[in-house]
């Protein structure tokens, strides 16, 4: 049997960051560390505390216990209110924080993201797990990293670590039952009732209940056994849902008046994006399109959400997308806030082959074709290609190809090769080139012998010394309406210059000439 | 002895590689004269130009007559382009660009612009010459007239020759007469075009024009004088 590359056959690794108390460490951050505090619930009849921190545990209270009686217990207690403002900032500052490790992360539960460490090698684990709680603390909050195979894994050794009151801790795969020896079986998030009928079985630790075999559990103890089980012995696994990073950069800001000038507002812009720049790049993402979202004081909203050509952590590029399109809006009121937010995707691998051509900037691309839409028109910009049809005149325009491939050398070989005295279909090296008039220049033309000998034109005038022709050239004739029909000759005036004569809808035309 | 030995031994594998050994020196000198211009590969031509399109410089193509061979110079350059893959973008005064006279591989690396006068091409370029994206600006100015273009203010012309500078790309007009004094390469051409033109070689006929330089007199300072041109086609 083939081995797996190491790749593939590495086996998946997970980190779980739990930040426990989660509401009440939102509302505190930095603040009152030092003194009892706790999280109350106002809205039932009687009042009750969430959680509190170690201060006012160590004083007696607990989750769950009257505020009243929590208040008598610790007179010094510092009573705090959920704040869903401070827990939506704290998920978004864990979630940002916890991208710059690994991309792939599942925000759990509230205050608990799973991440798989799949995408780095395991020697950097444990430096991304500290700089991410160095982090992580200074931005206030107190969170522990538990690592191990499974998600379920992790997740114990996230309990182990806030426990013991370390920061990290490691499941090892290696050694797992001897570490699971040392763990009671209550880390495992499991039932009183099992923890219970455990105790009674004299199984007092994980490691002694994974030493159980699979079918004595199964037959005693149900389910919940058999899924205990299945975790402790890392069989147990699962895909993460990834968390949504739509939401996760974006800044805001109220003015404390209305605002009628743009530039206070591109003021604002380019602070913002020079965070979030900032703190898109620390997750290893860029942005694919720039929201902008302004609130005015008539209590009317704008929104617009802006795509960009390709993935990008430019600056310049992300601002002149927000200023350019501020500039082209009619602001009837005053602006009385600004929003905005980037859009993260993965960066594109676009460096080209050691060879390869193609545009250089596809940002200043589109805002040149933009600009140049606005000055010739949006139906006169492109590359043209002709229309698969025998009708002259029919070209389309295309957006230009972003990667420019090796010309076809064997085409241009053959010609070469094969006396350069008919055009290969692609390769039209023969003859020269054709301009059209932009006015319709009708021409008298006098023939001898059904030859034009004389032509009378504003454009052209005088006798014929050389005429190629009739080409005749009809097309549509099986749709009403469309058909047409013309006769074509190509003419040399004496003394100036090559022409075509087309004959079509009973008149004589100089459509152009040869040059 | 050993000397003429090497040598004849060096031009005996030029001659089976059909020229594709080039000594340092030539190496060298082809490298300098590219990192100031972009060779044409048309003799003729890259002499009137000076070694070739010059970087950063507004280069004038002048076909005084109808069929003078300019569009073919147009041709030669967009071919050039695809095979050095670089992108061309084309102003086309008068819209009268016929995509089925060039090859469908060489419209892969052109843009074009369809612009209603001169002034509405300038001003485009203005804003392409910023653009990185393109070392060559093609302005097609044959059908357009003198009063056209001389509408164009000269600092707009300077405006769009130091954004041409900064990022070393080469403009050409073609137009039956000058067009501005901005321009540094001014080049007369004149291909014989007789009506069996129509079924030769592209590349067989530019080698077979006449390209004359031509100059502006050192105390001309405006392009909104006129342009001696009767003088210059006789002598």
């Amino acid at each position: 049997m083939p081995r797996l590359p190491s790749s593939l056959s590495r086996p998946n690794h997970y980190a779980v960051v739990w930040c426990a108390d989660f509401r009440l460490q939102a509302v505190l951050r930095r603040s009152n560390r030092g003194i009892p505090v706790a999280l109350i619930d106002d809205s039932k009849r009687q009042s009750v505390v969430l959680c509190c921190n170690p201060v006012a545990e160590h004083a007696g209270v607990f989750a769950g216990i009257p505020t009243v009686q929590a208040l008598a217990r610790c007179p010094d207690l510092t009573i705090k209110e959920p704040s869903a403002a401070a827990e939506t900032a704290a998920e978004r500052l864990l979630l940002e924080l916890a991208l710059n490790w690994v991309p792939l992360i599942e925000e759990t539960e509230q205050g608990m993201l799973t991440l798989d460490l799949s995408s780095q090698p395991e020697m950097h684990w444990n430096d991304s797990a500290r700089s991410l709680l160095n982090r992580l603390d200074s931005a206030g909050l107190d969170v522990v990293v538990g690592m191990g195979e499974t998600p379920s894994l992790a997740r114990i050794a996230a309990q182990v670590a806030q426990e013991r009151g370390i920061r990290l801790w490691h499941l090892a795969a290696k050694n797992r039952l001897e570490l699971l020896n040392e763990l009671p079986v209550s880390v495992a998030e499991i039932s009183a009732g099992l923890v219970e009928k455990l105790h009674l079985w004299g199984v007092d630790t994980l490691g002694a209940f994974a030493g159980l075999r699979r079918e004595t559990i199964a037959s005693r103890l149900g389910e919940e056994g058999v899924e205990l089980w299945l975790r402790l012995t890392g069989r147990l696994q699962r895909p993460l849902k990834p968390a949504s990073l739509e939401q996760l950069f974006e800044e805001h800001y109220d003015f404390e008046y209305e605002v009628r000038e743009r530039e206070p507002v591109f003021f604002i812009l380019h602070r913002f994006i020079e965070r979030l720049t900032a703190r898109l790049s620390g997750t290893g993402r860029a942005a694919t399109a720039v929201h902008l979202l302004l609130s005015f004081s008539d209590g009317s909203c704008y929104g617009k959400r802006l795509p960009l050509p390709e993935p990008t952590l430019d600056e310049d590029v992300l601002f002149r997308v927000g200023s350019g399109h501020l500039e082209t809006l009619e602001l009837k009121s005053g602006i009385s806030s600004v929003r905005l937010r980037l859009e993260p995707s993965d960066l594109i691998a676009s460096q080209q082959t050691l060879f390869g051509a193609g545009l250089k900037n596809r940002h200043h691309y589109e805002e040149t074709l933009k600009r140049l839409r606005q000055i010739a028109g949006s139906d006169r910009v492109g590359s043209p290609r002709p229309k698969d049809t025998h009708r002259p005149d029919q070209f389309e325009l295309v957006p230009l190809s972003a990667e420019i491939d090796e010309p076809d050398q064997q085409a241009a070989l053959m010609v070469e090769e094969e006396g350069l005295r008919y055009e290969v279909p692609g390769v039209k090296q023969i003859g020269v080139t054709f301009r059209r008039y932009a006015r319709r220049v009708v021409a008298e033309v006098e023939f001898e012998d059904d030859v034009p000998r004389c032509l009378d034109s504003s454009r052209a005038k005088g006798t014929v010394t050389t005429a190629y022709g009739p080409w005749r050239n009809e097309g549509e004739w099986w749709d009403r309406g469309k058909a047409w029909n013309r006769v074509e000759w190509d003419l040399e005036l004496k003394q100036q210059g090559l022409f075509r004569l087309v004959g079509k809808e009973g008149e004589w035309v100089v459509e152009g000439y040869y040059d | 002895m050993v000397d003429s030995g090497k040598k004849a031994a060096l031009e005996a594998i030029r001659s089976q590689l059909g020229g594709k050994v080039v000594s340092g020196t030539e190496f060298l000198q082809e490298r300098e004269l590219h990192d100031t211009c972009l060779p044409t590969h048309f003799p003729g031509l890259d002499e009137a130009l000076g070694g070739g399109l010059p970087r950063g410089q507004l280069t004038e193509m002048i076909g005084s007559s109808v069929s003078s061979g300019s569009g073919l110079i147009m041709a030669e350059l967009l071919a050039l382009a695809r095979r050095e893959r670089r992108y061309v973008m084309l102003l086309d005064v008068g819209r009268g660009f016929t995509p089925w006279s060039f090859p469908d591989q060489d419209l892969e690396v052109l843009l074009w612009v369809g612009c209603d006068n001169a002034k509405m091409a300038i001003e485009a370029l203005d804003v392409a010459t910023r653009d990185e994206n393109f070392s060559l600006f093609l302005v097609d100015l044959r059908d357009s007239e003198a009063a056209d273009w001389k509408s164009v203010r000269s600092s707009q012309w300077y405006r769009i020759l130091g954004q041409m500078r900064q990022r070393e790309t080469a403009t050409v007009l073609f137009a039956p007469s000058p067009v501005t004094a901005a321009s540094k390469v001014r080049v007369e051409v004149a291909i014989p075009m007789p009506l069996a033109s129509l079924n030769e070689n592209r590349s067989e006929l530019v080698k077979r024009g006449r390209f004359r330089r031509t100059h502006f007199s050192s105390g001309q300072k405006s392009d909104r004088r006129a342009y001696p041109l009767e003088a210059l086609q006789a002598g």
